[in-house]
């Protein structure tokens, strides 16, 4: 298990592969995102992306998903996040590209109200088959501390 | 006449006030859909299973954030479509450029009710790829006690008015 006090600045995870169907594209665009651009081919070629390409959000959803899965591989105690200082869409992504991580730990700050966790600040830049840029983002992660002996509750 | 484009259409980027404020939005976050959602895109216990997560530091099940932006766009979609149907000659819908300052301030669980609100707080002097502007937009979301549970500033590309059409 890695904890908060197991996580130091400069440390870097890299994430696996997660490749993205068309019908992904669909599905998620159909529940949450039904613009022309993310349901229709034709309307994809007259807009700004030129082609069907999947919504931005679910591109933060699948990075959430590599994230998630690496935090689970590694067995870092993760207990949420509070929140992202920034995000930037680089690139669309589109039907079958494949997408993986680099998650880089960037500050790590102890709670000044929790005990129970300390906040790690991670750069995620998320790249496409070809290593272009798709997203990068700056999320904070909160991280369980370790449970201190002799602790009495 | 009305028309069904395969656009939506939107008001150009000089038809659109700063300072103009919209409740454009509310939703009522199931224990299903957030299951799915976590089961999909944010496999951690607190999302997936609603008993196991009661020994999380939630006590409970909750909303993944990104389910949150998920439910943003899918309000923010029906409220553009609403806005659209008495516009006939307006811009493409762009694409978001990025946000920033987002923050999951409170846990959104099971039953909970969000009211989601937009602002146009700015609208940078850029022209992005020749003919795009950039509409920049404080988002918050308030839970049915009134409690701000989330907010972000997202920058969004909007059409700018051909030269011709003054």
């Amino acid at each position: 298990m890695l904890y908060w006090e197991d996580v130091s600045e400069g440390r870097v995870f890299e994430t696996g592969t997660l490749t993205i169907s068309e019908k992904d594209i669909l599905e998620f665009a159909e529940e949450f995102d039904p613009q022309p651009y993310h349901l229709d081919k034709e309307a994809a070629k007259d807009s700004i992306f030129g082609e069907l390409c999947a919504s931005g959000w679910h591109m933060c959803a699948v990075m959430m998903r590599l994230l998630a899965d690496t935090l689970n591989r590694d067995e870092v105690v993760s207990v949420g996040s509070s929140g992202v200082s920034s995000l930037r869409w680089f690139k669309p992504v589109f039907a079958n590209d494949t997408l993986r991580a680099t998650i880089t730990v960037t500050e790590c700050l102890p709670s000044d109200k929790h005990s129970e966790f300390g906040y790690v600040k991670c750069a995620i830049d998320v790249k496409n088959q070809d290593d272009r840029k798709v997203i990068a983002v700056e999320m904070t992660l909160m991280i369980a501390r370790r449970q201190q002996e002799n602790t009495h509750v | 006449m009305s028309e069904k484009s395969p656009i939506i259409r939107s008001r150009w980027f000089e038809d659109i006030p700063v300072g103009e404020f919209h409740v454009f939005g509310t939703h009522t976050f199931g224990e299903k859909e957030i299951i799915d959602f976590g089961k999909k895109y944010a496999p951690q216990t607190y999302h997936t299973d609603p008993v196991a997560a009661r020994d999380s530091i939630y006590n409970g099940l909750v909303a993944s954030g990104w389910h949150l932006c998920a439910i943003w766009m899918k309000l923010m979609v029906v409220y553009m479509e609403r806005f659209a149907m008495g516009v006939r000659d307006g811009r493409r819908n762009g694409a978001g450029v990025g946000f920033k300052d987002m923050k999951w301030i409170k846990p959104v669980r099971p039953g909970h009710t969000l009211t989601f609100t937009y602002e146009i707080i700015e609208k940078p002097d850029r022209v992005v790829r020749g003919k795009w502007g950039v509409i920049r937009s404080r988002n918050e979301a308030f839970n049915q006690y009134g409690e701000l549970v989330f907010s972000f500033i997202i920058d969004i590309l909007a059409e700018r008015a051909p030269k011709d059409k003054d």
